[in-house]
């Protein structure tokens, strides 16, 4: 068992496997070569290495049946990612998250990838386009293409996820329940412009009972995380929150972006008959080991390329920390967000000299990027989720951390729908390759934009039906970005200083140059 | 602060009266003006004009605050503290409602007033990894009632939450056999600031139903009936403030046994 973890292991294993392992760090010298191979050499190059005799690429492709290790690093442009395993390693023969599941020969893992902080970035899409000549199953007709009704064979079918990683995905229209309860959508919507095909003709668009978004895969790591409970209630919506149909237990609404499934079983039933086309339901065998693996993955940034390991030099962050501690704390009553590097704020002189000035200066630079993250305040405005229906005002005066509140997560503690306007006119960028829709509210006007709005997403409101949340996007966790650029649901963010740069122009927060050098250095080693 | 003290308890005193006094009250209906002070989060001050008496009130300690692109109906009691944090008295306690007549958006400078630095309002929950203290019996028929803004059935955050909070706590306890939830609107039409204001009366439907799927969800199992009453009458429960205009528009929790 420990031997085959260390043969399969791809991955410059530190801590549990480190004193195994008398090889050399492997996993960098990825195959940069066999971008050049013709896919059949590379499927063969493939295969041996998931048997153990060679390096296996960073790519996890299904079915390869390799075993994943307890511990699993990847590096990236900013340092070391680290995935844990609780429970040790794991043979991935036969687990339905890594195995081809449905007709696409795509498993889970394709949009989840371990060097990918359990997302996709568009480095890695590229990558595979370039290794496998577009034939990988990631870029399957159903959603990894901008439409199915497109040529597959061009690239250009295949931008959105070329140029920004997005997976279309199809939702149903009129939206019909929500939470168990029947909805009737508060607002019409409209095709304003259709750059991909998908959202109009015969059998795609509104008129047809579907509407494609386009969007980014999200973390499938920290679960426990993601699915605390903090408080009793929604804020945002005004309500309790919702019971899991399942267990009868509060749901914590922090999953995808429109929060359409409150569980994991409701999630991993969605992605099997869409992302992975299967044609049977996942059977409950299936479903307790999808859930079991969920919930024992951990991943964050372990090493700052420049600063050095995140858990040395009194400051306390990386993947272990996050494996062992509680979930589901809100930052302002308990340990402050990114606290975790407190410890670099006040380097003492003795351990300063032991290291070099970049590495110095790095460690000053994110801890101060923390305090900039909880303290540098500015007026968020027309946000709905925060300035609406919430009590708080508009505009309220607060930082980044009054939205990214879970301690060592930055996820929302609450529910996190939020409408950033990532998605929605005027505050999206000017994109001419996504689908813009029109938006009518019927009833009541939505509280910022008023009766009509324009958006190439319009997020929770597909699930809600309700206009008041058109825009909402539910906030991700912000561990191991390093790993997973591009940012936000779209991908509108192509690098940390892109979000930066966003936020900036959302709120014009006045950031110094410094001060967003500081974030971005932060968010970097998350 | 025993002063401070000794006015509160003057204050609960009076509420008994408040039904019918509003004697002192001020309500009136304006476009607020947002001054961009900075003593950290969330503390930058709300005030709004009385066009009729020409006085510029703060109304920043109210539990749903403005929205500078909308007007609001104000309905307070002038502070017993007098200081002026935000550059004008405060009402508190105050309320502020955002209607549907949009207004020019106004900010203004601190003009070196400091603002009030955040603090956790009385009226907040612990999270759900804190046990509640379980409240003593016997248990009998009770009434608890929660409050909404003008015309609204959203169930407003640090006050709400914390009210029905408190009686799921009780409930629990209680074990009774049902609970009624009557939603109340203020349908009968009152002149403020030249404009004849009233409840959709649909409001008292939509605030039962509101409070009744939320206490479903926090106590399954509970037998709930919802009823509606329009031309809601004052009441003299505290948690109104002694503001008669809150306590109309309310819903009540009935916990029956
Ligand atoms: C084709 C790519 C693709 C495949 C294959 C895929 N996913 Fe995803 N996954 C996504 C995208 C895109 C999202 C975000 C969707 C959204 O926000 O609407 C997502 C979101 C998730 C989330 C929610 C995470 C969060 O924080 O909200 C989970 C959990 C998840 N996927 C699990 C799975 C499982 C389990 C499978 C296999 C049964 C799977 N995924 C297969 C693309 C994929
Ligand atoms: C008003 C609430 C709010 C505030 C304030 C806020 N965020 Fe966000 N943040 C969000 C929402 C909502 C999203 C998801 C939007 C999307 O995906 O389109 C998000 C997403 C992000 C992401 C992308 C994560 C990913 O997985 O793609 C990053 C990074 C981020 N925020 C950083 C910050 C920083 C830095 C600040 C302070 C400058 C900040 N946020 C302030 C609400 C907020």
């Amino acid at each position: 068992m420990v031997r085959r973890a260390h043969m399969a292991c791809d991955c410059a294993l530190k801590s549990a496997i480190e004193p195994m392992r008398k090889g050399k760090r492997l996993m960098h010298l990825l195959p940069q070569k066999s971008f050049a191979l013709p896919l059949a050499a590379l499927v063969l190059a493939l295969s041996v290495g998931a048997r153990g005799g060679d390096v296996p690429d960073r790519w996890w492709a299904p079915g390869e049946g390799r075993v994943l290790p307890a511990v699993l690093d990847y590096d990236n442009a900013n340092g070391t990612l680290r995935m844990l395993a609780v429970g040790g390693p794991l043979k991935t023969a036969g687990h339905p998250f890594f195995e081809p599941l449905g007709k696409d020969g795509r498993a889970c893992v394709t949009c989840h990838q371990p060097s990918d902080a359990m997302s996709l970035s568009v480095d890695s899409v590229r990558r595979q386009w370039d290794r496998t000549n577009g034939k990988d199953p990631l870029f399957a007709a159903y959603d990894g293409s901008n439409c199915p009704t497109l040529p597959q064979d061009k690239r250009e079918s295949h931008s959105l996820l070329l140029d920004r990683g997005l997976i279309r995905i199809e939702r149903p229209w009129p939206a019909k329940s929500f939470n168990g309860n029947p909805v009737k959508p508060d607002f019409t919507i409209e095709v304003v412009r259709d750059p991909n095909g998908c959202n109009s003709g015969p059998t795609y668009g509104p008129e047809a009972g579907k509407i494609s978004v386009y969007r980014r895969p999200r973390p499938v790591a920290n679960m426990k995380y993601l699915l605390a409970v903090g408080f009793p209630f929604d804020p945002k919506q005004g309500y309790a929150l919702p019971l899991d149909p399942e267990d009868g237990k509060p749901q914590s609404g922090n999953l995808m972006a429109d929060n359409r499934a409150g569980s994991l079983r409701i999630q991993m039933e969605d992605a099997a008959t869409t992302h992975l086309q299967m044609l049977k339901a996942l059977s409950p065998a299936e479903r307790k080991q999808l859930q079991d693996f969920e919930l024992r993955v951990y991943t964050a940034m372990q090493v700052s390329k420049t600063g050095g390991a995140v858990d040395s030099g009194g400051a306390v962050a990386g993947p272990a920390r996050l494996r062992d501690s509680e979930p589901g704390a809100l930052g302002s009553i308990g340990e402050p967000v990114w606290s975790e590097f407190k410890g670099w704020e006040k380097i003492p002189a003795d351990e300063a000299a032991k290291l070099t000035p970049e590495q110095l200066a790095m460690r000053q630079s994110i801890a101060r990027g923390a305090r900039v993250f909880r303290e540098k305040m500015f007026l968020i405005t027309d946000s709905a989720g925060i300035n609406s229906r919430v009590g708080f005002g508009n505009p309220v005066r607060n930082s980044c951390v009054f939205c990214h509140n879970m301690s060592q997560m930055g996820n929302d503690v609450a529910p996190g729908q939020v409408d950033l306007g990532t998605t929605t006119l005027p505050f999206a960028d000017p994109w001419d390759d996504l689908p813009l829709f029109r938006v009518t509210c019927t009833g009541r006007p939505h509280p910022h934009y008023g009766k009509v709005i324009y958006t190439y997403d319009p997020g929770f409101a597909l699930t809600s039906g309700k206009c008041a949340d058109v825009g909402k996007i539910t906030l991700q966790s912000l561990r191991g970005l390093s790993a997973r650029a591009p940012y936000f649901s779209n991908g509108l963010a192509k690098d940390l200083r892109g979000v930066v740069d966003y936020y900036e122009r959302r709120y014009s927060i006045g950031y110094t140059e410094q001060e967003k050098q500081d974030l971005i250095n932060l968010m970097g080693v998350l | 602060m025993k002063r401070l003290a000794l006015l509160v308890a003057l204050c609960t005193a009076t509420t008994a009266q408040a039904a019918q006094d509003t004697a002192g009250l001020v309500r009136y209906v304006a476009c607020p003006v947002y001054r961009d002070t900075d003593a950290g989060r969330k503390s930058g001050c709300w005030l709004a004009d009385d066009r009729e008496t020409g006085k510029r009130w703060d109304v920043t300690e109210s539990p749903y605050k403005p929205d500078w692109n909308f007007a609001v109906l104000v309905e307070g009691r002038p502070s017993a503290n007098t200081a002026q944090p935000c550059g004008a008295p405060a009402l508190d306690p105050v309320r502020t409602s955002r209607l549907d007549i949009p207004c020019t958006r106004h900010m203004i400078p601190a003009e070196g007033f400091p603002g009030r630095r955040y603090t956790l309002p009385r009226r907040n929950i612990a999270p759900l990894s804190v046990a509640r203290p379980v409240p003593p019996g016997p248990y009998a028929e009770r009434v608890f009632p929660v409050y909404f803004e003008f015309d609204k059935d959203f169930l407003v955050y640090q006050y709400d939450d914390w009210l029905i909070d408190n009686a799921v706590t009780w409930i629990r306890a209680a074990k009774p056999k049902k609970l009624v939830v009557t939603g109340f609107a203020a349908t009968v039409p009152e002149k403020v600031s030249g404009l004849e204001l009233a409840e959709r009366p649909e409001a008292a439907q939509e605030r039962a139903e509101t409070i009744a799927e939320t206490m479903r969800r926090l106590v399954p199992g509970l037998k709930i009936e919802t009823k509606w009453e329009v031309a809601a009458k004052p009441t003299d429960e505290p948690d109104a403030d002694g503001l008669p205009w809150q306590s109309q528009r309310r819903a009540e929790m009935r916990a029956v046994f």
